[in-house]
């Protein structure tokens, strides 16, 4: 059981009240979270430090510009935050933030981290073609549903982590058919409670529908395997590789709109990876030909021996990428076969370590054979 | 500048066999040792350049390819960035490509003692989204506006392209104003006199019909140039504008990163400089009451500007790559414009060009000082 | 196209120094016969072994990639060897799960007098390696 705050306001303007409660009482100094910010409604994230300008805030809007966890690595990187801050992300942008701090690029001091239970985004060209505003009425329809909106990217539909692990607080979102009318905030954590309490609205003590929520990973789950299936067939030996990777232009944008990818300077950018002319003429004499710049699918195996262990499939590797190759859903799968060997969930727990930098003295005694 | 000279050379079964045959000739006879090409990928939705020594393989060069995924000038710069080595190489690369490439060997990034640049009248690349709706109907679509020099389907800063038979490398493979089933091959310097030489190629050839052609081709562009810098100034110009164009930017960096020019390491962007901390974000975010996070996108898209726009090339590469389809290309192609004619420079025109913020005349620009007195 | 008697695989062999390397030492001083299959890369300990290293082999045309080190436990520097243990189950892992073989790649715990253990483990990886093949990799052009 939960504690959870009840208000009789619709899910879109519950958050904004309950935020507006934060700032004016001055329980915390600013509000992170996602805000029209131009003319034409572009959508990014935004510190709001002055509670009037959240009229244009909107926080489970379906859009992920950036990788939010990326954002609070950025924000209490050089030093945590010294006044507090409530950040309002979604499941994986948490768990990013939270494989993050494992990695000493941030620190959960002073924040309260404010999440949802996830209906998923829409890719980034859907704001891109300004189609996001059209389907909204059938997503909002399909999240009260619990089910999986059409126009989702393609990890969102495949994901089960929609609940989230560590949040201090967690909106009722997915498969709530009640959105319309109430909002739902449980109260997970003592500081969840104390930043609510002073709140108007009815507290009570809460369950998580077990039960539907059930329901609603089976789908995920059936959605999984589709696209496992997908992209396993693709994936078939080098000559599979090639054509998969074969349009990639080594842009790197994949690596640097990942939460996890941190390195100031990239292994495959840095003068290690770099090939000299004998290199050339060594490859030269070996295959008669080669791509110029080389190495891109060294690129992709190298970044998933170094970062599959946290990939959290947020897709925005997929959206970034110039020519479509579907990163995400690669990584995300096999990513999830190395973190399953461990029974590793990044972004769980925070003390958890990673397992690549930990061990058991007896394990895995299999591998060799 | 040098003097343009040239010949003339059969060329009756289309413009990418007589290059690959050229090629072969010159790889035969020992010129060069391998070759920076075009080739088709396997899955055959892409192009990609690649460095080929094997003359088998040679037969599936693909020079002007319908799409430009990699700047040529980049795949230059892989090769002989740290050194010449002892292969002699050719590089089939476009107009814009071949400037790149002549402005990034000026800069240390590239080492052209032992590469010859053979660039080619360019009809304009393809946008790569359109491309990969459907590779083949698009190949055709491009082959079908080479041959009637249309350039509708091509990237928006190809459409204005002024430069696109400019002469800068080595060779240039003229195929405007030639007679039918030849084409011209022109030589801008030794290197390509003497590769000339080695093929029993005349190199006394009148190039009036050439000249003639490209200088009208070019006229007609500059017009359309000027149109469209007009139109696009005025919904960019000002503050506003200036934000509200760039309101989408979600500060990938792909435009920074597949520019040819665009050279660092570690971009200043991506530099501790711009890390701040959370009490200094906040206090920022204070002062105004909200603040985008990450804040300064339009900082990036300006100090790019100011670190890059004295070489742009305008190839278009960096509009190709926005994930966020923000016309970045035309933009930043109009301010290079603009900052290049202060120096009357010319991206990439010639390796003995000083570029202009690492140079200086004792006596210039006066009319920049105490200019509002 | 080469059949298998012809073939010999080129194995990139990375040895610890403390354990494997000299355990490679001792199956050639005591004349132990194995394939002339392998080609020994010493480092100073097992977990030096970057997986970056193994997917270049690997990429390059390697035949088969054989990371052998000191027994969980014995490790000169301690625990070196269950990182090592660690980081190649994942990097297996990766490379059966991309669709590639990973049977190319061979993990061996082979201590200082485990002569006859090493060659032991070189001649089966190299009939494994026999059976499986010449690495494509090692002319594909579009890597």
């Amino acid at each position: 059981m939960t504690k959870a705050l009840k208000l009789n306001k619709s899910a879109e303007e519950g958050i904004l009240e309950f935020l507006k409660y934060l700032l004016e009482s001055g329980k915390v100094k600013g509000v992170f979270t996602l805000k029209r910010i131009s003319k034409n409604s572009a959508i990014a994230y935004s510190l709001i430090t002055n509670p009037d300008e959240l009229k244009d805030a909107v926080p489970f809007y379906p859009l992920m510009p950036v990788n939010a966890g990326k954002l609070m690595s950025r924000f209490t990187l050089k030093e945590g935050a010294k006044k507090p801050v409530a950040a309002i992300l979604k499941p994986c942008e948490l768990r990013g933030f939270i494989e993050l701090i494992k990695r000493e690029q941030g620190t959960l001091d002073n924040l309260y981290i404010i999440s949802s239970i996830c209906g998923g985004v829409f890719p980034s060209r859907t704001e891109v073609d300004r189609s996001a505003e059209k389907k909204l009425p059938k997503y909002w329809e399909s999240v009260k549903k619990g089910e999986i909106s059409p126009d989702l990217r393609s990890v969102c539909k495949a994901c089960e982590e929609f609940i989230p692990y560590t949040a201090d607080i967690t909106f009722d979102l997915l498969g709530n058919n009640d959105i319309d009318k109430h909002s739902i905030f449980y109260l997970n954590t003592k500081k969840g409670e104390d930043l609510a309490k002073d709140m108007k609205g009815d507290f009570s003590e809460k369950e998580f529908d077990r039960k539907k929520l059930e329901k609603i990973n089976e789908k995920r789950q059936a959605e999984k395997k589709k696209l496992y299936d997908e992209i396993g067939k693709k994936m078939n030996g080098i000559d599979g590789l090639v054509e998969i990777f074969g349009r990639c232009i080594g842009c790197h944008g994949c690596s640097k709109v990942c939460p996890i990818c941190y390195c100031k300077l990239c292994e495959f950018e840095s003068p290690d990876s770099e090939y000299s002319p004998s290199n050339y003429e060594t490859e030269l004499r070996k295959r008669g030909g080669i791509k110029v710049p080389p190495g891109t699918i060294y690129f992709h195996l190298g970044r998933l021996t170094h970062i599959g262990i946290s990939c959290v499939a947020c897709g925005q590797c997929n959206d970034v990428c110039p020519v479509d190759i579907p990163v995400a859903d690669i990584f995300k799968k096999v990513g999830e076969s190395i973190q399953k060997m461990f029974d590793y969930v990044p972004g769980k727990d925070v003390e958890e370590e990673i397992p690549l930098v930990s061990f058991k003295q007896e394990e895995f005694a299999e591998i060799e054979e | 500048m040098n003097e343009l000279k040239g010949g003339i050379i059969p060329s009756k079964t289309g413009i990418r066999e007589t290059i690959i045959d050229l090629i072969e000739k010159s790889v035969d006879k020992g010129i060069f040792d391998a070759v920076i090409i075009p080739m088709k990928v396997p899955s055959g939705d892409s192009f990609v350049y690649v460095l080929v020594k094997d003359k088998k393989l040679l037969k599936d060069g693909f020079p002007l390819a319908p799409t430009m995924l990699v700047q040529g000038a980049k795949a230059v710069s892989s090769v002989t960035r740290l050194g010449k080595g002892n292969m002699k190489i050719a590089a089939i690369i476009r107009p814009c490509e071949a400037r790149a490439t002549v402005e990034l060997a000026k800069l240390g990034q590239a080492d052209l003692d032992n590469v010859t640049i053979i660039s080619i009248d360019c009809p304009g690349v393809l946008p790569t989204s359109d491309f990969l709706e459907d590779p083949d109907k698009y190949l055709k679509k491009f082959d079908d506006a080479y041959k009637n020099w249309d350039d509708k389907i091509m990237r928006p800063v190809c459409q204005i392209c002024d430069k696109s038979s400019m002469v800068t490398g080595d060779l240039h493979i003229g195929t405007l104003g030639a007679k039918k089933d030849t084409c011209f091959i022109i030589s801008n310097s030794e290197k390509g006199d003497s590769v000339a030489e080695k093929l029993d190629i005349n190199l006394n050839q009148n190039l009036d019909s050439w000249n003639s052609k490209v200088k009208a081709i070019s006229e007609e562009k500059k017009k359309k140039r000027i149109k469209a810098h007009k139109e696009l100034k005025s919904t960019v110009s000002g503050l506003d504008n200036l934000v509200e164009t760039f309101s989408q930017c979600i500060n990938c960096h792909n435009c920074m990163r597949v520019c040819p020019v665009c050279i660092c390491r570690l971009c200043y962007f991506d530099s501790d400089k711009v890390k701040h901390t959370a009490e200094d974000y906040l206090t920022r975010a204070e002062s105004k009451g909200s603040m985008r996070f990450l804040p300064d996108t339009t900082l990036f898209q300006m100090g790019r500007m100011m670190h890059m726009s004295i070489s742009c090339v305008s190839c278009g590469n960096c509009e190709d790559a926005c994930s966020m389809d923000i016309p970045v290309g035309q933009i930043f192609s109009m301010i290079a414009d603009e900052t290049q004619a202060l120096f009357d420079y010319v991206s990439g025109r010639s390796l003995d060009e000083p570029i202009p913020l690492v140079a200086y005349k004792k006596e210039e620009l006066h009319q920049m000082e105490d200019a509002n007195d | 196209m080469k059949n298998n008697e012809e073939f010999m695989p080129r194995i990139l062999a990375f040895l610890c120094n403390w354990c494997s390397y000299a355990g490679a030492d001792l199956a050639g001083t005591s004349r132990i016969k194995y394939p002339a299959s392998i080609l020994p890369i010493r480092v100073m300990c097992s977990s030096r072994v970057d997986p970056l290293f193994v997917l270049r082999a690997y990429l390059g045309g390697a035949d088969g990639v054989l990371v052998a080190g000191c027994h969980p436990g014995d490790c000169h520097y301690q625990d070196g060897n269950y990182y090592t243990r660690r980081r190649f189950v994942a990097l297996k892992k990766i490379v059966e799960s991309i669709g590639l073989d990973s049977d190319r790649l061979r993990l061996s715990w082979v201590s200082a007098s485990e002569g006859q253990k090493y060659a032991k483990v070189a001649t089966e990886f190299t009939n494994k390696i026999k059976e499986l093949g010449a690495n494509s990799a090692k002319s594909k052009i579009f890597l």
